[in-house]
């Protein structure tokens, strides 16, 4: 087998090996693609609840009056209008518009933030922030001390409840709170990335396997499972998510990406303003689009996307998605082609599969199965 | 793992059962969990001349896709077209309902000296585990 010793491992590690997970390099860390199915976790959590270890993820702590100021410069989204309490995506831009890495802000008071960034962009958005603080800010890296212990689907309240001081329930979407869980101090948000309910637990890794069983044992009778990175990534493409590095670079831009509604040009400036600016006023650019083909083989990234016989573009992601019964993907493909009900083909192996483009996403919470 | 007696196996974790001149072809309980859930399978073509080892088709799970080799060569004389409905059917009976395609095999005798045996096929899988 692969030697897993040059990634590194979540506090979670021995949980995961225990309970089968497969474990494969993603972002610098050894992380369970799955445990007994990827069909079977993806069920759990859009019928149910699935368990998911992001400790990956890093999580950046800021303190200071000039963090939101700070941040508004280096991000597309609004940071200083965030009520304390709540969460926020947001993108680090560069030069060109390009994305550096999407995030999710948590204000958790007047000056102190989280900022939670993808694993695989850790060691880069590290040396960019770092060079960048500015006086008065304080900026702590947890990536590796804190661990991200992720309860997404229907029943994640009621199965978080008992384990909390505050109930779950009175969270609203997009919003955190600083409690304790299973008595240990924690961040808990109701933030995910799978497109149901569900909550984010921020804390000590010290604590993190006594909280990953709590929550796995007390919910096994309700069918909670064990989720790993091939589960999350098809629950997050069905639900339009982009994942960085297949919708989101450093050379797709929020705006390509469709994600203009998190770009606010209002705000006074910001990295990457004018050419994201110029190309949204343009409207000529390559843009992210989803595609769905029923029948043929899976959609995968790099497939090349073609319409009435020319090339137009190439899949950024695909799946088989069992909630909508076809294949899905994104693709990043030229206007022309853009529009929801274009057909187009998709050449895999050198044959053609017809396929649509059609609106994102393909899967919105309460869309009857 | 123990391993269906009677088959012949290749090192691509292929099986082949050949009876009266005809070898039905599958993949193994290992290769199945190996790959995960399978979600398209892509056969080759009634009439086809295969030689041995050659890639003859496509195995695809949710994350990837893997190559199928046929672990026996000569004409390819009939497909599983269940599996086109039902590809997660090689997850749930590798050995049985599973199978793949069958082929008329031209000379079995030469062919055998690259395949295994179930004994030592398992051993096999055992020293790939590792």
């Amino acid at each position: 087998m692969v030697s897993e010793s040059a990634e590194r491992h979540t506090v979670l590690f021995d949980e995961h090996r225990a309970l089968g997970g497969r474990m494969v390099p993603f972002g610098g860390f050894a992380m369970p693609v799955q445990y007994e199915s990827i069909l079977k976790e993806h069920d759990a959590v859009r019928e149910r609840a699935g368990l998911f270890d992001l400790s990956h993820m890093a999580q950046y702590f800021f303190t200071g009056t000039g963090v939101a100021a700070w941040l508004d410069g280096l991000t597309v989204n609004n940071v200083e209008t965030m009520k304390p309490l709540q969460a926020r995506y947001n993108i680090f831009t560069n030069e060109r518009g390009g994305a550096h890495d999407d995030i999710i802000v948590y204000r958790l008071d007047q000056t102190r933030w989280m900022v939670v960034v993808n694993a695989g962009n850790a060691p880069k958005m590290l040396e960019y922030l770092t060079a960048r603080v500015p006086a008065g800010v304080e900026f702590v890296s947890k990536h590796g001390p804190n661990a991200n212990i992720a309860l997404q689907g229907p029943l994640s309240a009621s199965l978080l409840a008992p384990h909390a001081d505050v109930d779950p329930a009175t969270l609203k979407y997009y919003t955190c709170v600083e409690c304790k869980v299973d008595g240990t101090p924690a961040v808990v948000a109701r933030t995910g990335y799978t497109g149901e309910d569900g909550f984010e637990i921020f804390v000590d890794g010290a604590a993190a396997v006594r909280i990953w069983r709590l929550l796995l044992d007390g919910g096994r009778a309700q069918g909670v499972a064990p989720c790993g990175l091939g589960a999350r990534d098809l629950l997050r493409l069905e639900a339009g998510m982009p994942l960085y590095g297949h919708e989101l670079t450093e050379e797709i831009t929020p705006v390509q990406a469709g994600l203009g509604w998190a770009v606010k040009f209002g705000k006074q400036a910001f990295v990457g303003k004018e050419p994201l600016q110029r190309q949204a006023q343009a409207d000529q650019f390559a843009r992210v689009v989803g595609i769905k083909s029923v029948g043929g083989p899976p959609l995968r990234e790099g497939y090349l996307v073609q319409h009435d016989g020319l090339p137009v573009g190439e899949i950024r992601s695909g799946a088989p998605s069992p909630t909508v019964g076809a294949n899905i993907g994104t693709a990043l493909v030229a206007k022309s082609a853009s529009a929801p009900g274009t057909p187009v083909s998709v050449e895999i192996r050198s044959r053609a599969y017809p396929a649509e483009v059609v609106a994102l996403p393909f899967y919105k919470r309460g869309t009857p199965k | 793992m123990a391993q269906p007696q009677g088959l012949l196996y290749s090192k691509e974790h292929e099986w082949a059962n050949v009876d009266g001149g005809v070898a039905t072809v599958g993949i193994t309980e290992y290769a199945q969990n190996s790959l995960g859930d399978i979600v398209f399978v892509e056969l080759p073509k009634v009439g086809a001349k295969v030689e041995q080892g050659a890639n003859v088709g496509v195995v695809e799970s949710v994350k990837a896709v893997s190559d199928l080799f046929t672990p026996i060569g000569g004409e390819v004389v009939e497909v599983n077209g269940t599996l086109e409905d039902d590809p997660g059917l090689v997850n749930r009976e590798p050995f049985a309902g599973g199978w793949m395609f069958k082929v008329k095999v031209a000379d079995l005798e030469p062919q055998r000296a690259n395949l295994l045996n179930a004994a030592a096929y398992e051993q096999f899988v055992a020293e790939s585990e590792h």
